[in-house]
């Protein structure tokens, strides 16, 4: 599940459109949508570190993100000299406390990088000009900080679209929207790359362990495997199985030889010993 | 899917990040020349990237970050436990990198540190100044390249000429660069140090292959050691760690073969023995990051915080190597590593 935030509806109708998001009815703090076909869910965060705070927390306490599944912080921003251009970001800092976070950058992609500051406040770029080439935002150290409680640096995405060099207020709903339709296709492109990736990855792992769990339930129940020693087997078959040898074969050996099933525990322990035997 | 290919990972040293206090540092300006298309990102402190939560150690190791920054506080250590000292009095060790290019599963870095990128040291100038500051007191046996391979990073960072040179300054300083790598370059450019050893780790082919990653085949290993004792070097052979793997017994002995084929065992200083180990703490960490890895998943044996094989299969493993090697050398230099 890829979980996007974006602070407004204007910065989101993009998703909502490609991914034919619906909106979820119960949901009443926060206006979500999303595809479970897709994998996507999206939340409209609302402005600030706050709500962007409040809005990750409340949706991952609920949907509990896996190591499969990634975070989207996308929306506007400003920059120091740009006025248009997306960028990836690559450090985040929160301009309050001039803490500073690091997003893993794994993969490969076709973005410009860049810092980005977080403020309490919309940047007035006349005011408070800047030596070294910067974005600025609202929402993005907040969203790290919460969602590191749930993701790891490489599962969390800041993407930002510019919209202005400190001038927000003189932009409107419709060129934000217009905005990020222009950066849509790449946008687009690297959720899919990410979240397959991710997927894949996730994908072997499973398939691996599943295996694993049916025989050993098995093999548990008919040594009487009394927990410590259901642990240990867990452990040694996870072994066996990693390492490629033909365990199998043995058990089927001892079921053969009507070894197994054992009609108690202290007879599963012995040939729960001669099973490591035959092994090692 | 549109582009998507196999290489999806951004290339080794992709991103850079800098402590603001070495940005000028010279060995800083020097290692990012050789990186002109690299990200640099500006940093307060390394720990601000290479302590993060939550990280993946494996995805990490498949894109590599270097973390260039000023080692602080404790510059030397005292050698470990559960490492080798060598009949050494004075044994310490220093971390003027941390983590490696290689990829070994089983190597306890991936248990002692939180992310997979590379920290390198820049200061070294201060780590030189402290070995001085010991050396008035009492010689050193110290060991350079444990939290890291730095032959192969030589490339990049260029430390090991920097410590042979330091090393043949002060003759009451021994040092060991242990190592996996065949730097070729290197070997043909130097001159022999006394007080320089270096160390390759040999595991048989068939264990490389499955567990130690990126890392150069056994004759690869084998030939480059035999050209550093043809050129007066001081070498040692680390059998350590042995790791156990189904016939175990056989791989070891093909590798011994090549070993005595390819090497002048008459004129190794001395060879290591030990099978895997490690510390409890750091086989959790690593059993979290590579839950697909057989050789941490093998059922070891506990035993004071520290992990590792079955008493009788480690007992085994050892004598079975201890007892080859007494044929080829004496055994005052076969150092077995115990409990």
């Amino acid at each position: 599940m890829v979980y996007i935030f974006t602070a407004l509806y204007c910065e989101a109708h993009i998703f909502i459109r490609q991914f034919k998001l619906i909106k979820n009815q119960e949901s009443t703090w926060f206006q979500e949508f999303y595809n479970e076909i897709s994998g996507i869910r999206l939340t409209i965060t609302g402005v600030g570190e706050i709500a962007a705070a409040a809005a990750v927390s409340s949706i991952c306490s609920v949907y509990k993100p896996t190591q499969g599944d990634l975070l989207l912080n996308v929306g506007i921003c400003a920059h120091t000299t740009k006025k248009d251009g997306i960028f990836l970001c690559n450090k985040i800092i929160e301009k309050a406390t001039g803490k500073t976070f690091y997003p893993d950058i794994l993969y490969r992609h076709n973005f410009c990088e860049g810092t980005i500051v977080t403020e309490m406040l919309p940047w007035n770029g006349k005011k408070n000009a800047s030596p070294t080439e910067n974005l600025y935002d609202m929402e993005a150290a907040a969203v790290y900080q919460t969602g590191i409680h749930f993701f790891g640096p490489h599962q969390m995405i800041f993407l930002k679209v510019v919209s202005d060099s400190g001038a927000v207020e003189e932009i409107s709903r419709e060129q934000a929207e217009h905005l990020m339709e222009k950066y849509q296709d790449c946008i687009f492109d690297h959720i899919e790359q990410i979240s397959y990736i991710t997927q894949k990855n996730m994908c072997r792992r499973n398939r691996l362990h599943q295996e694993e769990d049916r025989l050993i339930e098995t093999f548990c129940a008919d040594l009487h495997c009394s927990k410590s020693m259901r642990d240990s087997m867990q452990q040694y078959i996870r072994y066996l199985t990693l390492a490629g040898i033909d365990y199998v074969s043995v058990i089927r050996d001892m079921y053969e030889k009507e070894l197994l099933p054992c009609k108690d525990k202290r007879e599963g322990k012995l040939r729960f010993e001669e099973f490591k035997r035959r092994l090692f | 899917m549109k582009n998507l290919r196999d290489d999806y990972f951004n290339p080794f040293f992709s991103h850079i990040y800098v402590e603001k206090s070495v940005r000028n540092h010279v060995r800083t300006q020097k290692i990012l020349a050789k990186f002109p298309s690299a990200e640099i990102i500006e940093i307060s402190h390394y720990k601000d990237v290479f302590c993060r939560n939550r990280q993946s150690y494996q995805l990490q190791h498949c894109a590599q970050k270097l973390i260039l920054a000023a080692r602080q506080g404790t510059l030397l250590y005292g050698g470990a436990p559960v490492c080798q000292s060598f009949g050494n009095q004075y044994f310490y060790y220093v971390s003027c990198a941390m983590n490696c290019i290689f990829d070994c599963e089983y190597c306890y870095l991936k248990g002692m540190y939180p992310s997979a990128n590379i920290v390198v040291f820049v200061n070294l100038e201060d780590i030189f100044a402290e070995i001085e500051r010991m050396l008035e007191n009492h010689p050193l046996y110290l060991c350079i390249s444990y939290d890291t391979d730095l032959l192969a990073l030589e490339q990049i960072i260029g430390y090991v000429r920097e410590w042979c040179d330091f090393t043949a300054k002060h003759e009451n300083l021994k040092i060991e660069i242990r190592t996996k790598c065949v730097n070729k370059s290197f070997v043909r450019n130097f001159t022999p140090i006394s007080g320089v050893i270096y160390a390759f780790t040999l595991s048989p082919q068939t264990v490389i292959e499955a567990f130690e990653h990126h890392t150069p085949s056994l004759t690869e290993r084998l030939s480059c050691a035999a050209e550093l004792i043809r050129a007066g070097c001081h070498v040692r052979l680390c059998f350590d760690p042995m790791i156990y793997v189904p016939d175990w017994k056989q791989h070891y002995e093909e590798m011994l073969e090549q070993v005595f084929h390819m090497i002048n065992m008459e004129k190794i200083v001395d060879v290591s023995v030990g099978t895997f180990r490690i510390s409890q703490d750091y086989l959790k960490n690593m059993r979290r990051q590579e839950p697909d890895s057989a050789v941490i998943w093998f059922p070891f044996q506990r035993e004071d915080g520290c992990c590792h094989y079955p008493n009788d299969l480690m007992e085994q493993m050892e004598c079975f190597l201890t007892e080859r090697l007494e044929e080829k050398i004496p055994k005052e230099k076969i150092f077995r590593w115990k409990m």
